[in-house]
């Protein structure tokens, strides 16, 4: 018998994967706009980005079931575009899981933008640099710390997300069946040995996450900083 | 106050005329400043919270004023934004990049060019300022002295139409502050641009300053020249260097 289930161990490591770069895509701008954005009604913004950090997953799971299901604009759009359903797809997956893990690359890209300092930004503009340049040149590589911490934790956390996966995605093997269903459907099944094994690997999986997130953060804060 | 500036323009390069009201917790602030200079060394002299910082970062295009005139040889500045004044700055902290060495630092404003005259015109520059030593080093690697020289260096290698420097020599020893004043002076024989030298320092003053604007509460309250506009300033300290031997 199979003690470790590898379909859901790849189809979780390809959701994560896809979710970190899409993340990366649309949270560095979020970030930026965040860390530096002077609007009143900035804090509407972070509140609408963090809510997933404390709203229980089933609540999510449960609006964007109905947000993308069959019955909704989007989703008939979809049926009609694709000739699918978005809901119970690994397409309507990664969707939910971007929108479930977005505080989690959001908040250390933006906490590591505002970190530079605005003297250096302004140093840049006055030699001639654009705000892409200045972004490219000087903001990001100082903020490498936070991108890679950010692009860590959504990737770890899409791995291990249990409740919006199973409100959206179902438990289809092989489409949507991801790590933590699969020990979910062992321990139903009281196979304790199997689902042993997993989480075991997911145990060691969080535990390096984390230890490579210190390590890089430790280095890369002592490489700038003046002896 | 603009008619007083443009009356000014006749020998002067750059005319400022521009107000600011800043709110704070501790209260208002209001900068109220309108003077010429020429292509010399002014030296914009006052205590803490005079105004001093806020008038360069105007006329830099970093701060944005309630009204403001920036002419330069006629050139009106005022709506260009500040990437595009070719202004060169030197800040208080100077605002080196950190993840760049002292040669990426200063070739940083050359982003455009061949590299071939980028090559050519950071090597000019890191010895007209005596850095080929640190030139592959980090700031953080480098003394203050390497690191002021610098950001002098990454400032004037764009070729700016003028040179604004805030307290640039607020953290040197007197010996490190001399030998780069000369370098300063030494480049301005060459390059006749105005130059704006931020201090509260009098030893900065009269060791660099062509001219004097004195500044008090967001007023230019005295211009001319250093032994004239700063005489009392100067009495005291020599009173007080007395008193202390």
């Amino acid at each position: 018998m199979n003690l470790v289930n590898w379909q859901a161990i790849w189809l979780s490591a390809k959701l994560a994967s896809i979710v970190a770069l899409i993340l990366l895509a649309v949270g560095v701008p979020l970030a930026y706009w965040i860390a530096f954005t002077r609007v009143r009604w900035k804090f509407l913004l972070e509140a609408v980005v963090s809510l997933p950090l404390v709203l229980p997953p089933t609540v999510l799971g449960f609006y964007l079931l109905v947000a993308m299901g069959s019955r909704s604009p989007v989703g008939r759009w979809y049926d009609g575009w694709s000739g699918h359903s978005l809901v119970f797809s690994f397409q309507g997956l990664i969707i939910a899981s971007v929108l479930y893990s977005l505080p989690f690359a959001v908040q250390p890209f933006a906490a590591a933008f505002s970190q530079v300092d605005q003297r250096l930004r302004d140093a840049a503009s006055l030699l001639g640099a654009s705000k892409m340049e200045t972004f490219f040149r000087v903001v990001a590589p100082l903020s490498i710390g936070g991108i890679v911490t950010g692009m860590v934790l959504s990737f770890a956390h899409t791995i291990g997300e249990f409740g919006v996966v199973l409100m959206v995605g179902g438990n289809i093997p092989g489409v949507t069946r991801t790590i933590s269903l699969d020990i979910y459907d062992k321990v139903e099944d009281i196979d304790y040995a199997s689902a042993n094994h997993t989480a075991i690997l997911l145990l060691l999986f969080s535990f390096t996450v984390l230890a490579i997130i210190y390590a890089v953060n430790r280095r890369l804060a002592a490489r700038w900083l003046p002896r | 106050m603009v008619a007083s500036v443009t009356q000014a323009t006749g020998s002067a390069v750059l005319c400022v005329d521009l107000t600011k009201k800043l709110v704070s917790r501790a209260g208002t602030f209001d900068l109220d400043v309108a003077f010429s200079v020429g292509a010399e060394i002014t030296v914009m002299f006052g205590m803490s919270g005079a105004g001093k910082t806020t008038v360069l970062e105007c006329i830099a295009g970093l701060m944005q004023p309630d009204s403001e005139r920036v002419l330069l040889n006629g050139t009106d500045l005022t709506r260009l934004p500040a990437r595009e004044r070719r202004i060169g700055y030197v800040f208080q902290e100077l605002a080196l990049f950190p993840h760049l060495t002292a040669r990426e630092n200063i070739g940083y404003g050359l982003r455009t060019l061949p590299e071939r005259e980028k090559k050519q015109r950071i090597g000019e520059i890191i010895e007209s300022f005596h850095i080929a030593h640190a030139s592959d080093r980090k700031p953080r690697a480098m003394s203050g002295g390497e690191r002021q020289r610098v950001a002098l260096a990454r400032s004037l290698v764009i070729q700016p139409c003028m040179l604004l420097l805030d307290e640039p020599m607020s953290a040197l020893d007197h010996g490190t502050k001399a030998a780069i004043l000369r370098d300063l002076r030494e480049y301005h024989t060459q390059h006749r641009i105005p130059v704006i030298y931020v201090t509260h320092a009098l030893d900065e003053v009269f060791a660099i300053a062509d001219r004097v604007l004195k500044i008090a509460n967001g007023k230019i309250v005295a211009e001319g020249k250093p032994e004239e506009v700063l005489s009392e300033e100067r009495e005291q300290l020599i009173q007080y260097l007395n008193a202390a031997r």
